[in-house]
């Protein structure tokens, strides 16, 4: 069996990186995009699992992303992570489709905890 | 002063009136004077008239006898009399036949003399006689006045048949009798006269002016220096002054009416220095009110943009943070459980930034205290979620909690998470003072306050209470009495503007080593 992919988009280099050092070293296949545009462009091209993205992005909206995949690819979970959370945000979130809701700075446990679970649930 | 005095009014009447008195006398006295003066000529000549009579009566016998010494003597005793200067007595030819002063005896009068004149108008036709009616003339001699009185001696029965034979029956006037009189006395008495009428206008007209004098002074020149002074004192804004003029005359009612108008002048300016004060007071009131709206409107939007500031920041904060806790989390991992050291340095580096997400979790409720959305909520719904949010909670396991909740209360409008985070925030910060451990009491019920309906939510610990110096403060974002790392500093602050934003506040009591008490109190919305 391939390994599952992930595409991680979020505009901070840390957060991203993060997520590649947490998830990689548990098997998963894990790719990176700061950009919403090119996340989309990606999930056209390529095969995803799953996605973990950021809300608050410079040129597209983490909603608005989150928006298009449900459209495209309702099969595809999607994280949302936020250094910016708010109720009324996750509520709205999670009535898009979200899976889950992580606030930033996330414990490496949280994330990994959540991407399993969603996973699973797919299967 | 004395040119001001001649142009005054009194000063302009009263010469006026002497002018028309002096003219009146002069013209009353000239009259008077000369009718005096005819009345005491006519008395004189008819004393004339009948002393010519007299004397003439006095020598008949005389000349009847021919008894010229005798006539002489007559004339001579005659001629001693008052005011009597000479008395002759003439033949028809104008010869001078007797008189008082013997020395005139025999002289022959011219016969334009006006002793003949009186009778011959014509000196050349003696025989035309002219019955003339005035028998007396007046004389100027060098000053002195003379009234000469001529008396025809007329031939009669007696005299043509006398003895003698001196005089024929066909002769018609025998001689004269003429008497000369001084008006000296008269003179004198018209003098007098005319000094007296004099004297007299003169008092009169200076009596008359003295008084005038007065009387102007006293109704005129006295209340119009009164009115004046008044006047300029007016002028000056002394409106409390009083003319003190109280007669009743045209002066009074131009003092009275003076009066009047200065007590209108003043109530009118009382009138409008009470609506400018009026007007003084409302500005300021306004300017105060605007003031203070202004001062609301820079707080709240210093407010914003510090909770604006601190939002970003926050955000921006996040990601190193989760950096931080990942790369810490990994390296964790990789060290190897007996190395103690390093796991438990990671472990304060997990800790510290966990800390940090703390704070900005405050800082960015901080800011969301700044917008809400109120819809219609019960307290009692709120306070009872959150209570049963911290009671599973570790930190509230060794405190009782004594509920004492009105059921009754009304809905009002309001942002129920965000009053939630107030509740919480009260009720950590007792459960903090506390160290853990004691008694809260939580009650709400409705109140009124200046004629306001509020709802009072009240957490009463039993903890050491906040000290004086303190209290001032608690409401001060990042101000905390908690040890480092426990506390922000926030979190009244955060509560204090949300309840602020719902129309409400938050009343402290504080009872040192008691107990605090923290009263919530929202207004109840009679609309919603």
């Amino acid at each position: 069996m391939d390994k599952q992919r992930i595409l991680v988009i979020d505009d901070e280099a840390i957060v991203r990186v993060s997520c590649d050092r947490v998830l990689g070293p548990e098997g998963y296949d894990v790719e990176l995009t700061s950009r919403g545009d090119e996340a989309l462009r990606r999930l056209d091209a390529e095969r995803f699992d799953l996605v973990l993205t950021d809300l608050k992005m410079p040129d597209m909206d983490g909603l608005e992303v989150l928006k298009k995949i449900k459209e495209k690819w309702p099969h595809i979970p999607v994280i949302i992570i936020t250094g910016y959370g708010t109720i009324s945000t996750a509520v709205q979130a999670i009535k898009l489709g979200a899976y889950e809701y992580i606030e930033k700075p996330f414990n490496p446990e949280d994330i990994l905890s959540a991407v399993k679970r969603s996973l699973e649930d797919k299967k | 002063m004395i040119k001001k005095s001649i142009h005054s009014l009194a000063s302009k009447l009263i010469i006026t009136i002497a002018c028309l008195m002096f003219a009146g006398s002069t013209i009353f006295g000239y009259i008077f004077i000369r009718y005096e003066e005819n009345v005491l000529m006519k008395n004189l000549i008819n004393y004339a008239g009948s002393s010519a009579d007299l004397a003439k009566k006095a020598v008949y016998y005389g000349m009847l006898t021919r008894h010229r010494e005798a006539i002489q003597q007559t004339v001579e005793v005659i001629g001693k009399g008052e005011d009597i200067q000479v008395i002759r007595v003439f033949n028809s030819k104008g010869k001078i036949f007797y008189s008082s002063k013997r020395a005139e005896i025999g002289l022959q009068v011219d016969k334009n003399s006006p002793v003949c004149r009186s009778c011959h108008s014509n000196p050349q036709r003696p025989r035309e006689t002219l019955f003339n009616k005035k028998n007396w003339s007046i004389t100027d001699n060098k000053g002195v006045r003379l009234l000469k009185f001529v008396v025809p001696i007329y031939n009669e029965p007696s005299c043509y048949t006398a003895a003698c034979h001196v005089h024929q029956k066909g002769q018609r006037v025998l001689g004269l009798l003429e008497t000369e009189f001084s008006t000296t006395t008269v003179d004198a008495a018209i003098e007098r006269n005319r000094l007296a009428i004099i004297l007299y206008g003169a008092s009169f007209i200076f009596v008359i002016s003295i008084s005038l004098c007065i009387i102007l002074y006293i109704f005129v020149s006295k209340p119009v220096a009164l009115l004046e002074e008044g006047m300029k004192r007016l002028g000056k804004g002394d409106l409390d002054y009083a003319i003190p003029i109280q007669s009743k005359d045209e002066m009074g009612l131009l003092a009275r009416t003076f009066n009047s108008m200065s007590k209108d002048i003043k109530a009118y300016r009382e009138n409008m220095e009470n609506w400018t004060k009026t007007l003084e007071e409302e500005v300021r009131k306004k300017t105060a009110e605007i003031m203070k709206t202004q001062e609301q409107m820079i707080a709240s939007e210093k407010l914003a943009s510090l909770g604006r500031m601190a939002a970003g920041v926050a955000h921006e904060l996040n990601s190193p943070l989760t950096g931080i806790v990942t790369f810490a989390h990994l390296m964790l991992k990789r060290t190897p459980p007996g190395n103690k050291l390093d796991r438990e340095d990671l472990e304060v580096i997990i800790e510290q930034a966990e800390r940090c997400s703390k704070i900005i979790k405050g800082l960015l409720g901080f800011s969301r205290s700044i917008a809400s959305e109120k819809t219609e909520m019960d307290v009692n719904e709120t306070l009872r979620h959150t209570l049963d949010m911290v009671q599973n909670q570790a930190k509230f396991h060794n405190i009782k909690i004594i509920k004492e909740i009105d059921s009754s209360l009304p809905p009002i409008a309001g942002d129920a998470s965000q009053l939630e985070q107030v509740f919480l925030n009260l009720l950590i910060n007792a459960a903090d003072a506390m160290n853990d451990r004691g008694t809260i009491n939580i009650a709400t019920r409705t109140i009124s306050e200046d004629a306001e309906g509020y709802i009072e939510i009240e957490f009463t610990d039993t903890g050491p209470g906040i000290s004086e110096d303190y209290i001032g403060k608690i409401f001060e974002p990042f101000f905390t009495t908690k040890p480092v790392g426990k506390g922000t500093g926030l979190g009244l602050a955060v509560s204090h503007g949300i309840v602020k934003k719902h129309g409400g506040y938050i009343h402290v009591e504080s009872r040192p080593g008691k107990g605090a008490s923290f009263f919530v109190r929202l207004p109840v919305n009679k609309s919603s």
